[in-house]
């Protein structure tokens, strides 16, 4: 590790974590689509060359994800990149469980990336309309770990079934958070979906 | 009102016990569910439907299907509808449109009468002259007889358009028996199919077929509805095909929106768009009762219309035959049966409004109000030719066929030749096996090279031989014109006399012909009128329809709406973590790019006094952050800056600018030193995401062994910019950890620690506004409740937001230059006055050689600050510097304000370096034309150009 920089934002318990996003969850009547806000969640980045001992630890290929013993997500976002995900209050602890030797940076990005789930049977549907990545089954299988245009923002995805049910993890920069949810509820319209009053893709 | 429907046909499409009310110009009428527009008025004795485009001719059924060129009409406010395939609706108000007064009587139809002076190129030869008359006269008039319906832009409740995204292994173009037979074919193999059929219903022409086709069609229907792995889409067209198999379906009537476009990209493409039947061209051949054989054998199969009482049937082939037969099952009178391939003709329909007499071919005229023509068809290879085949005519069949294709497209059904439903649909399903064949073994190998993807769950499937049996190809007599002229394009109404003219004319290539009379250029694009085109030239020409060949068809295969084509319109705003406070506080919004920020709170002008005077704070995290981390930061800093890293310390800040390979200025900012591995780099907000891509780029390709780690951090630390003389004051009321005082935190340092009980937030003091300013990085989830609390805190300070506008007029009053606003895009080092910032005997910089080479010129511009001699007056910006009296251009203002703080107006601007001297009058051109006078400053700094603010 090459700074003496705090590894993790130390959560402020007093002080409120405000989200980009605005509105909880939004649902089809028939619940074949929900999009949630899920913003609050410690994300860690790490970019560990081949060979560290980081890199091994962390053990996801690219494309790739796992879920730690410790109920930490660790998703192989880019070559000798990984995302890892965990409750928000463990940011400093998930940060500081990275082994530094070697070329490493651990960064928390938990106050700069927005995040949203898009669940439901028809999740997949919706997430066609704004996204132009193959999303079947076999390409994007439950535990894919990609990245594209939605909405025609970058983001970084993860399909996250719940259940069995189709569901993905949608990451973006945070300044981008509340468009990118306006895009995926308006999507979700054709399936039943209300977009609340002030929010908008426009 | 007449009533033409039958009683109930075996394979009728309505529900008579639905009944639907509709207007038809006004007057009300009544069809049934499952009827389009056209068949519902067809049932109800309407005969005329239009008026042509250029002589007003009076139109009537043509072809009763998507590409009827006479069944345009208005529906409400949405114009151009296909009365042909739209499905009636109750309510619906469908007019007649482009005509005027009344589609009864057009006065437009006077251009019958001169129809002789409109010849062919009539508009290119007439309208040229004189110049002037095109803007003031001509175009205006012409508009008035442009055709379409009229559009409501302004109150159109017609929704919003749609888009979406599709992957299926096959993508069969087609719904017809060997389309489906396709579809079913793939998905039996695996493969995910998406079936279009560009009518609201599957079967093609087994839908208005006899006992046996439609016995086929609920077969194979029923098939295609079993298999999960199929999505039907129909009332859609394939409109393109592009590279790699990307193609633009339009699905239209769909409950989400009028119209929405699949982008599908598929691994097979299968093309089986079947075959469209061409009218005959004769005198009057555009006469309302003249209809092709396949448009009665719908009226009277799929809608139970009877087409007429008396008919003359022109028939050379079995569907022109089986017309005759569901004519006479229909109660149709048959007065003349001609037979095309015994030598029978038909010379002549007379008729206004509707077909009254016949001239056969053999000089009798007989009564009739039907003519009914059988006479080819047009193989509609549009996707063919996109896929780069150049189809190829066979004068033995009388049409053209597919010659080469890629592996990934192949083509099934009627375009490839002739056969019975059983025939067909064999052929389609050996086309979608292979297809889906060649389609797994692709997905096969994306599944192995994808890092994302399932791993494929098998070997890769063996290669399948093309071992499908062709389609005959039924010999069928070339039969295209008859003795007369009559009309080719119905469109554009375009006759084969005017061909014959045109060729004559020297437009005697098909290419060159189709442009000079729009032949072919109409809503149809060709689907009727291509090959009897080519026909009318080979015949002009004395040649062989193979040496005249075809236009090529290129998207879209049938005209789509715009706001199809745009879909939903996505335009990504980008909000700071303090934008709903802003919003919530009465902030002018200003649009900063993708960002949406406060341009001010109402009142810029006492923004900018209060921070000169008070303490403001200003949410600047549209600033790019760059977090850069590795033993080779310092290496990288030095290449991209054009000034010198090697001695920064931790704790310090440095400006630092950038110029392009060719020497431009490019971008700058700050860059700290946050720890020993550590810097924190700012750069301008709408260079932000250039500047990330360019360390990446050249971290990646030019110095991969540099260990160097970028992470953008914009939006994840808001920033706020605390300024003004009270500023110290605020912050020691809130900060934690930090030693504030000047000695200890002086100008151009950086310190970490907590701001209002946020810890890890990072504290610069920099400043552009020219006062005592601290930068405050903020984790963005608390950012606002550390704006709140400084606030609070510095109440009884006169803390005040302020916004955008009040900074751009602190930091001109303080001379700092913008780049991209004080620089352009061709603005070097030298012009901006970097000179004492540029070290050229750095090693390596990004445009050092351009910068040297900058510095040993004399004639580049020069960036000062221009003080107008009337301070009162504020030049525009861009108002340009001229010599004199004379509007020879020896600059421009760059940037400009009324500064509140001196009274009078505050300029930047680049000039002439003969200009550059402080003290030099130039002669600034207003916009309204007036010269006016003002100074060249020494210092670009009109307000405390000695520092002594904002070092306090």
């Amino acid at each position: 590790m090459h700074t003496s920089t705090p590894r993790g934002y130390v959560r402020m318990p007093d002080i409120e974590f405000k989200s980009p996003i605005s509105y909880g969850p939004i649902s089809a009547p028939d619940g074949s689509v929900t999009v949630e806000d899920e913003t609050a969640t410690a994300k860690i980045v790490v970019r560990a060359a081949a060979g560290t001992a980081a890199a091994a630890d962390l053990a996801v290929p690219f494309g790739q994800s796992r879920l730690r013993a410790d109920g930490t997500l660790v998703c192989g976002t880019r070559p000798d990149e990984w995302t890892l995900f965990a409750a928000i209050d463990r940011a400093t602890e998930v940060a500081a469980s990275v082994n530094a030797e070697g070329f490493v940076s651990v960064v928390d990005i938990t106050h700069g990336r927005a995040m949203m789930r898009v669940s439901g049977p028809k999740a997949t549907a919706v997430l066609a309309k704004v996204c132009n990545l193959d999303l079947a089954d076999d390409m994007t299988p439950d535990g894919a770990v990609f990245s594209g245009s939605v909405a025609e923002v970058t983001c970084d995805l993860l399909r996250s079934d719940r259940a069995g049910v189709a569901s993905y993890l949608i990451s973006c920069e945070r300044s981008f958070g509340n468009y990118v949810f306006a895009a995926l509820v308006d999507a979700s319209t054709e399936f039943g979906a209300q977009l609340p009053a002030g929010l908008s893709i426009h | 009102m007449t009533d033409n429907r039958l009683p109930q046909r075996p394979g009728e499409v309505i529900d008579r016990d639905t009944s639907l009310a509709f207007t038809w110009n006004g007057q009300g009428y009544t069809g049934y569910q499952g009827d389009t527009i056209a068949s519902a008025l067809a049932a109800g004795g309407v005969e005329v439907f239009a008026r042509s485009m250029k002589y007003k001719r009076q139109r009537g059924i043509m072809t009763a299907d998507h590409w009827d060129p006479n069944l345009f009409v208005q529906v409400g406010d949405e114009p151009n509808v296909r009365a042909g395939s739209r499905r009636l609706i109750a309510g619906m108000e469908v007019s007649a449109q482009n005509v005027w007064p009344s589609l009864r009587f057009d006065v437009g139809a006077v251009n019958q009468l001169v129809g002789r002076f409109l010849s062919v190129g009539f508009y290119y030869k007439t309208f040229m002259r004189p110049k002037w008359f095109w803007h003031n006269v001509y175009q205006k008039v012409l508009r008035k007889f442009a055709p379409g319906g009229r559009i409501f832009w302004e109150t159109s409740a017609h929704g919003a358009y749609d888009k979406r995204f599709a992957h299926p292994d096959v993508l069969v173009a087609g719904g017809g028996p060997a389309g489906m037979g396709a579809a079913i074919a793939a998905a039996e193999t695996g493969a995910s199919v998406m079936l279009v059929e560009h009518e609201p219903d599957l079967g093609g022409h087994l839908r208005w077929g006899d006992a046996d086709d439609l016995a086929a069609l609920a077969e194979l229907i029923s098939a295609v509805e079993a298999h999960p792995g199929i999505e039907v889409v129909i009332d859609s067209t394939v409109t393109g095909r592009y590279d790699h198999n990307w193609m633009a379906v339009m699905q239209r009537s769909h409950p989400i929106a009028p119209e929405r476009l699949i982008k599908a990209r598929a691994n097979s493409l299968v093309v089986a768009p079947g075959l469209i039947e061409r009218p005959y061209i004769f005198a009057g051949n555009d006469t309302p009762g003249v209809m092709l054989s396949g448009t009665v054998r719908r009226l009277i199969n799929l809608w139970a219309v009877k087409p007429g009482s008396k008919a003359v049937v022109l028939s050379a082939n079995s569907e022109g035959d089986a017309a005759i037969a569901d004519l006479e099952a229909a109660g149709v009178e048959i007065v003349a049966a001609l037979d095309v391939r015994a030598g029978e003709d038909i010379v002549e329909v007379q008729g206004r409004g509707r077909v009254s007499k016949v001239v056969l071919g053999d000089g009798r005229t007989v009564s009739a109000d039907l003519v009914v023509i059988g006479t080819g068809w047009t193989a509609p290879t549009s996707l063919l030719n996109m896929a780069g085949d150049r189809p190829v005519y066979d004068a033995s069949a009388a049409r053209y066929f597919s010659n080469q294709l890629p592996d990934s497209v192949l083509a099934t059904g009627g375009i490839t030749g002739n056969g019975t439903t059983a025939e067909l649909v064999a052929h389609g399903k050996a086309t979608g096996a292979l297809a889906a064949n060649r389609a797994l073994r692709n997905r096969h190998d994306r599944r192995s090279l994808s890092a994302r993807a399932r791993n494929p769950d098998g070997p890769r499937p063996e290669s399948l031989a093309d071992t499908r049996t062709p389609l005959a190809r039924v010999p069928h007599p070339e039969c295209y014109r008859s003795s007369t002229h009559g009309m080719v394009d119905l469109s554009e109404d375009v006759s084969s006399k005017d061909l014959v003219q045109a060729a004559k004319e020297g437009f005697d290539s098909i290419e060159l012909m189709k442009r000079y009379t729009t032949v072919t250029m109409g809503p149809s694009q060709g689907k009727l009128e291509t090959v009897n085109a080519a026909a009318v030239l080979a015949e002009a020409r004395n040649m062989s329809m193979v040496d005249i060949g075809t236009t090529v068809w290129r998207p879209p295969y049938a005209p789509i709406s715009l706001g199809a084509l745009a879909g939903r319109i996505f335009e990504p705003i980008r909000r700071s973590a303090l934008q709903d406070w802003h919003e919530a506080h009465g902030a002018s919004p200003l649009l900063a790019g993708q960002w949406i920020r406060p341009d001010h709170y109402g009142d810029p002008t006492g923004e900018a006094l209060n921070v000169r005077e008070n303490v403001g704070i200003i949410d600047v995290t549209p600033l790019g952050k760059l977090d850069l981390r590795g033993p080779d930061v310092t290496k990288l800093l030095e290449l991209v800056y054009v000034n010198k890293w090697q001695k920064l310390d931790i704790g310090r800040v440095r400006y630092g600018a950038m110029v392009a390979e060719d020497g431009v200025v490019s971008d700058d900012g700050v860059t700290s030193r946050l720890g020993e591995n550590h810097y924190l780099m700012t750069c301008t907000s709408s260079g932000a995401g250039a500047v990330w891509e360019m360390l990446e780029d050249y971290l990646q390709t030019y110095r991969p062994e540099w260990d160097v780690h970028v992470t953008a951090v914009t939006g994840g630390l808001t920033s706020i910019n605390v300024a003004g003389p009270k500023c110290r004051e605020v912050l020691l009321r809130l900060v934690e950890g930090v030693d504030l005082s000047p000695e200890a935190f002086p100008y151009f340092h950086v310190r970490r620690g907590t701001v209002a009980g946020v810890a890890d937030c990072i504290i610069w003091r920099i400043g552009f506004t020219g006062e005592l300013s601290y930068e405050l990085h903020v984790p963005s989830g608390h950012a606002l409740h550390v704006w709140e609390s400084l606030l609070t805190s510095g109440e009884d300070l006169g803390i005040r937001t302020f916004g955008v506008e009040a900074q751009r007029i602190l930091r001109l009053e303080k001379g700092h230059y913008i780049v991209g606003q004080d620089t352009d895009g061709l603005t070097k080092a030298p012009t901006a006055g970097l000179g004492g910032l540029v070290k050229l005997d750095k090693p390596d910089t990004i445009g050092l050689p351009e910068l040297k080479a900058a510095y040993a010129r004399t004639d580049l511009p020069i960036l000062v600050a221009i003080q107008p001699d009337d301070p009162q007056v504020v030049p525009m910006e861009a108002d340009q510097i001229v010599d004199g009296e004379s509007n020879r251009i020896l600059g421009r203002i760059t940037s400009s304000r009324m500064s509140p703080s001196l009274g009078r107006s505050v300029c930047l601007g680049q000039v002439d370096p003969s200009l550059a001297a402080a003290g030099t009058k130039v002669t600034i051109l207003l916009i309204d034309g007036r010269r006016i006078i003002g100074t060249v400053q020494e210092h670009h700094a009109h307000i405390d150009p000695e520092g002594v603010r904002q070092n306090a």
